[in-house]
């Protein structure tokens, strides 16, 4: 359907996280987790899976929702999906 | 600023985006009037909730303290008072089951299906009957959303153990106990789910992720509907809907097309408009006041209530009528002054988008809401704005378009007696002013809920707190009522006396505004200074506190003479008299024995 260049799709996910957590000045790294971002909490967790969904038209297992580990996996998963839809 | 919020009202009815309604609540700025604390218990995670009720609150100028109750511990915070709930005082208790918990207990049960449903349902009850036993606070229950798996198939209603036929039966049952309970109000979330549709209502990941009641975007439209019962329950409820005749009433101008040239049927074109006359017709029934404003010839705007066929409303529907070239806000005040309801308790209803926004510049109170360019959409989109939210409904409702209709008569008598005193006396008043008895609590209730105007402290009692009153020997909560020679106006005012050292406490007094100006709350004055002198009392006390909407007694006490003992900053202020100076007022009102109407009934 669509096809983005990871620096497209990191930058997309820019967007929807300064967003959601109202961080303005949030950077996304490969490496960045949860516990390094106050605002990023188990109930925001939720909101940014449900707006990267909305944006990208994906939809995530519930499995992928709860073992995200970091930005980079993100990144990949959405990658993944967005090929797949393809 | 106030104005700003009541410019939108209508507007931010449909606005219940998930994410910016979360973001405006890291911003909300304290301009609110009222305060207010609501608890939240559920089975579900209510976290989401609170910053969504607290934005919505917001926009209705009350500034709510949320509680958030320990998951899945609705007995617990109820039963166990080491729990926080009544620590927090609450003024409201919602509870909110999710039918994913219910399907899981369900689901562990052996086939008793009829046993499952009873426990279940006297369990809500009691929790009910034991936060009210232990606060004063309203309880908002949720219902069920039905379930969508469906293991029967179409059979399932016709089987009583499956689970669609438990969770109707359940909803039955708390809807049965609610209408036994006049401070247990159902919040019906199954009506917002099936509007938006269960497919879309549910999303399985997140309640299995982290116990969601629902998908994220539908969490505000609960929210929302909790803020609407409350609103309610808080008096702010619509009274009067004042429409517009051509291309809103019927499809056509009146006045160009004429009478065969409007639009107004059954079937095609002219259905929308019938449709939009059914449903007006329906609020009349429950109690909402009808008027017209309209740009029109007033012989014009009355022809098709005399000669069209297929018109659903009459002529003798509309409390007020007006039709002339003057503005519509003009009209509309006009309206207002009549009726003697506020601003805000009436919606316009025009097809015109350059009047409804004139009156939304002019009289930013009244609800105008969007009307679609296709008046079939007219009902739909009316009704979606949930404006005719209500906490109460009585046999007064049904009767008060009649009411209201004998004052403009009555208004009209006036003129054609020379001296206010002849009038009065032509009304041949007759008065009863009993204490508080069950029969007429639920009136009583409703009364204080919505009096704002001729409300001196305007303190909300609940329906259990005046039944505390009821058997309090200490006090004396009394009901008026009225009738005079063009209808019976029922129960038009309450008054709460407190025995208090040497005097006699006024503690609550509050009136219906259409019985104003002809004696009545003299009437109450000879009444409650004639109870003093009996109970031996030297004095008689009274607290004024003033709101945005009782300007009208601001000087109550002054005009009867009470000097004024104290004031705060707040508007609050303490007004004394003694009994050997009152002086009684000539009325013209003669005394129903209370004691003899009900020996008599």
């Amino acid at each position: 359907m669509e096809s983005l260049s990871t620096a497209q799709i990191v930058n997309r996910l820019t967007g929807i996280f300064r967003e959601v957590l109202d961080e303005d000045s949030l950077v996304l790294r490969d490496d960045l987790t949860a516990d390094q971002v106050e605002s990023w909490d188990s109930l925001n967790h939720i909101d940014l899976i449900v707006a990267v969904e909305r944006n990208f038209k994906i939809r995530f297992t519930t499995a992928e929702i709860t073992s995200l580990k970091n930005v980079g996996e993100l990144v990949n998963l959405v990658q993944r999906k967005l090929v797949t839809v393809v | 600023m106030s104005r700003e919020v009541n410019t939108d009202r209508a507007r931010q009815l449909r606005d219940l985006d998930y994410g910016s309604l979360l973001k405006a609540s890291k911003r909300l700025e304290s301009a609110t009037t009222q305060k207010l604390n609501l608890a939240l218990l559920s089975d579900a995670a209510a976290q989401r909730f609170v910053p969504l009720l607290r934005t919505l609150f917001h926009r209705s100028t009350v500034h709510a303290e949320v509680y958030e109750g320990a998951f899945d511990a609705i007995e617990l915070e109820a039963c166990d008072p080491s729990f926080g709930l009544y620590r927090f005082q609450p003024n409201a208790v919602v509870i909110l089951n999710s039918v994913q918990a219910l399907r899981a207990n369900f689901a562990r049960r052996p086939r008793d299906a009829a046993a499952f449903v009873d426990e279940t349902a006297t369990k809500i009850v009691r929790i009910w009957d034991t936060i009210q036993s232990r606060s004063s606070a309203i309880v908002i229950q949720s219902n069920f959303v039905l379930p969508y798996e469906r293991c029967f198939g179409n059979f399932d209603q016709k089987v009583p153990q499956s689970f669609y036929s438990v969770v109707l039966a359940l909803n039955s049952r708390i809807a049965d106990a609610a209408r036994e309970r006049g401070s247990v109000l159902i919040n019906d979330v199954e009506s917002i789910a099936s509007w938006v549709g269960r497919s879309r209502w549910f999303d399985d990941r997140f309640w299995d992720s982290a116990k969601l009641f629902c998908s994220t975007e539908n969490l505000p439209l609960i929210a929302n509907n909790i803020v609407d019962i409350v609103m309610a329950s808080l008096g702010r409820v619509i009274k009067c809907i004042i429409v517009d005749l051509d291309n809103t009433l019927w499809g056509g101008v009146i006045g160009d097309d004429g009478l065969d040239g409007i639009l107004l049927n059954q079937h095609g074109d002219g259905e929308a408009f019938y449709r939009l006359q059914c449903y007006l017709r329906e609020l009349l029934k429950r109690g909402i006041l009808l008027a017209v404003c309209s740009r029109n010839e007033m012989e014009n705007a009355l022809l098709p209530f005399e000669k069209h066929p297929d018109m659903v409303l009459r002529r003798e529907d509309f409390t007020v009528f007006v039709a002339n070239w003057n503005d519509k806000a003009e009209n509309i005040r006009l309206i207002q002054r009549t009726l003697n309801i506020g601003f805000d308790s009436m919606v316009f209803l025009d097809d015109n988008p350059f009047e409804r926004n004139l009156v939304r510049d002019l009289l930013p109170a009244v609800v105008v809401p969007e009307l679609p360019e296709d008046p079939a959409d007219y009902v739909r989109a009316i009704s979606e704005l949930n404006l005719f939210e209500t906490a109460s409904f009585s046999a007064e409702d049904l009767k008060r378009s009649e009411l209201y209709g004998k004052e403009a008569e009555r208004k009209e008598a006036e003129a054609a007696y020379a001296s206010i005193d002849d009038f009065l006396q032509s009304l041949e008043m007759r008065i009863t002013v009993a204490r508080f008895d069950s029969f007429h609590l639920p009136r009583i209730v409703q009364l204080i809920q919505r009096s704002n105007q001729f409300n001196l402290t305007t303190r909300r009692l609940s329906e259990v707190e005046c039944a505390t009153l009821k058997d309090d020997e200490r006090w004396v909560p009394l009901y008026v009522k009225l009738e005079d020679r063009l209808g019976d106006h029922g129960l038009i005012s309450v008054v709460t006396l407190q025995t208090n050292g040497s005097s006699l406490a006024i503690r609550d007094w509050l009136m219906s505004c259409r019985v104003l100006a002809r004696g009545v709350e003299q009437y109450i004055m000879n009444n409650v200074f004639e109870r003093a002198r009996q109970l031996g009392l030297t004095h008689v006390s009274g607290e004024f506190v003033a709101t945005a909407k009782n300007a009208i007694v601001k000087d109550f006490f002054a005009g009867f003479g009470f000097e004024k003992v104290g004031q705060d900053e707040n508007g609050r202020s303490r007004w004394s008299l003694e009994v050997s100076e009152y002086r009684p007022f000539r009325v013209f009102i003669r005394t129903v024995e209370a004691e003899k109407v009900v020996a008599s009934s």
